[in-house]
């Protein structure tokens, strides 16, 4: 079964889960062979040009000491077999044309995605 | 892989209780399936994990001029409950796993019966084999 | 060639990313797919015959199905005589069979 896993949304949770809890999702299926597929839309698309790992918080003395490292969670993603994509239209509209993306994340038009959606057995959307 | 059960749908549903107006449409969805004779298999994730809390407790509202009986306030507890018994009843499996590591950061431990702790590899499990998956995410 | 159905509970009066939801159900539909459009909660705002969105009308002119659930109508107060054109109402149970008889379900 082919799963193609849809994230729209970006740093909804980061800080406090330390990841994106979608991403830690497939990489947890993945690890127990899901054969799975991810595609970043929307604001999703920024973790494609992150390098470095999320500011650690501090709120009085309670200070982070491991928050989210996307760009090592996408890597690991992607070593571990699992295609990544970001929408072109997406990445363009949020400005991010400019910058580099994460090696090994693929760029899809939007009017290109019915090919990724006939790919999969079935689609999950976040 | 276990054989893929013809009837058997699942859901991975992200909401606490009394967020979103997606936890009543996920909720009247297990309902319909039921009624169309799919067993069903839910993995709750984060805020979800919330949903059998078994300390959940209805109460009056003075604005509504109810005490607590007459009030009834909806409890997803008493939903997840509902279901089971509409289930059971009707001779169809009702699973329900919650996220372990979801609940033990929201401290929601004391679920109500019927309602497990696992992890994604049971998400994986439980879409490996059913006949079709639908996952309702959160915003 | 696949069966898709959306659960559409995004509006486009409220989440920009509708109007891109609409269009790739258009566009699964022009790649030679069989789609529908199951409105839910607020996404059954723009099936008001007099609401505004350019892009709902536009997913309305195609041969996407589009459903909208009838208690979703009913909590808004929207009589089937006062929707757009090209909209049937139904229920949940139109989803449950979708994912009954195999069909791609996506939740929006």
């Amino acid at each position: 079964m082919k799963v193609l896993q849809v994230i729209d949304q970006a740093f909804r949770t980061t800080t406090e889960e330390q990841d994106d809890t979608i991403l830690w999702l497939t990489r947890s299926m993945r690890s127990v062979g899901g054969e799975l597929t991810v595609l970043l839309a929307g604001h999703g698309t920024n973790y494609a040009v992150l390098k470095t790992a999320q500011p650690s918080l501090t709120l009085g003395k309670w200070h982070q000491s491991q928050p989210a490292d996307l760009p090592k969670d996408i890597n690991q993603l992607i070593d571990s077999g699992v295609p990544v994509f970001i929408i072109e239209e997406d990445f363009i509209e949020r400005g991010l044309q400019r910058q580099s993306i994460i090696q090994g994340v693929q760029t899809i038009a939007r009017h290109n995605l019915p090919v990724l959606y006939e790919h999969a057995d079935q689609v999950w959307q976040w | 892989m276990k054989s893929t059960n013809e009837q058997t749908l699942t859901f991975a549903f992200m909401d606490p209780p009394f967020e979103s107006e997606r936890t009543v449409t996920f909720f009247r969805l297990l309902d319909a399936a039921l009624d169309k004779g799919a067993n069903i298999r839910v993995f709750a994730y984060e805020g979800a994990v919330s949903l059998s809390l078994s300390l959940q407790k209805a109460h009056g509202n003075s604005i509504h001029g109810r005490n607590a009986e007459e009030e009834d306030h909806p409890l997803s507890k008493d939903w997840i409950s509902s279901l089971q018994h509409k289930a059971a009843s009707n001779n169809l499996k009702f699973e329900w796993i919650n996220c372990g590591l979801c609940v033990d950061e929201r401290g929601v431990t004391d679920v109500i019966e019927g309602c497990n702790r696992g992890g994604p590899p049971d998400l994986w499990r439980y879409a490996s084999e059913s006949l079709n998956t639908l996952t309702i995410g959160t915003r | 060639m696949s069966n898709y159905l959306f659960i559409q509970s995004q509006d486009p009066f409220t989440e920009t990313s509708t109007s891109n939801q609409y269009r790739l159900a258009q566009d699964l539909l022009l790649a030679g797919n069989t789609v529908t459009v199951l409105l839910v909660q607020n996404g059954v705002m723009p099936a008001r015959q007099k609401a505004i969105s350019k892009e709902f009308d536009a997913l309305l002119n195609s041969t996407v199905v589009v459903i909208a659930d009838k208690f979703s109508l009913q909590q808004r107060e929207i009589s089937n005589n006062e929707l757009k054109n090209n909209i049937y109402v139904g229920t949940l149970e139109h989803a449950i069979d979708a994912l009954l008889a195999g069909h791609k379900v996506i939740w929006n």
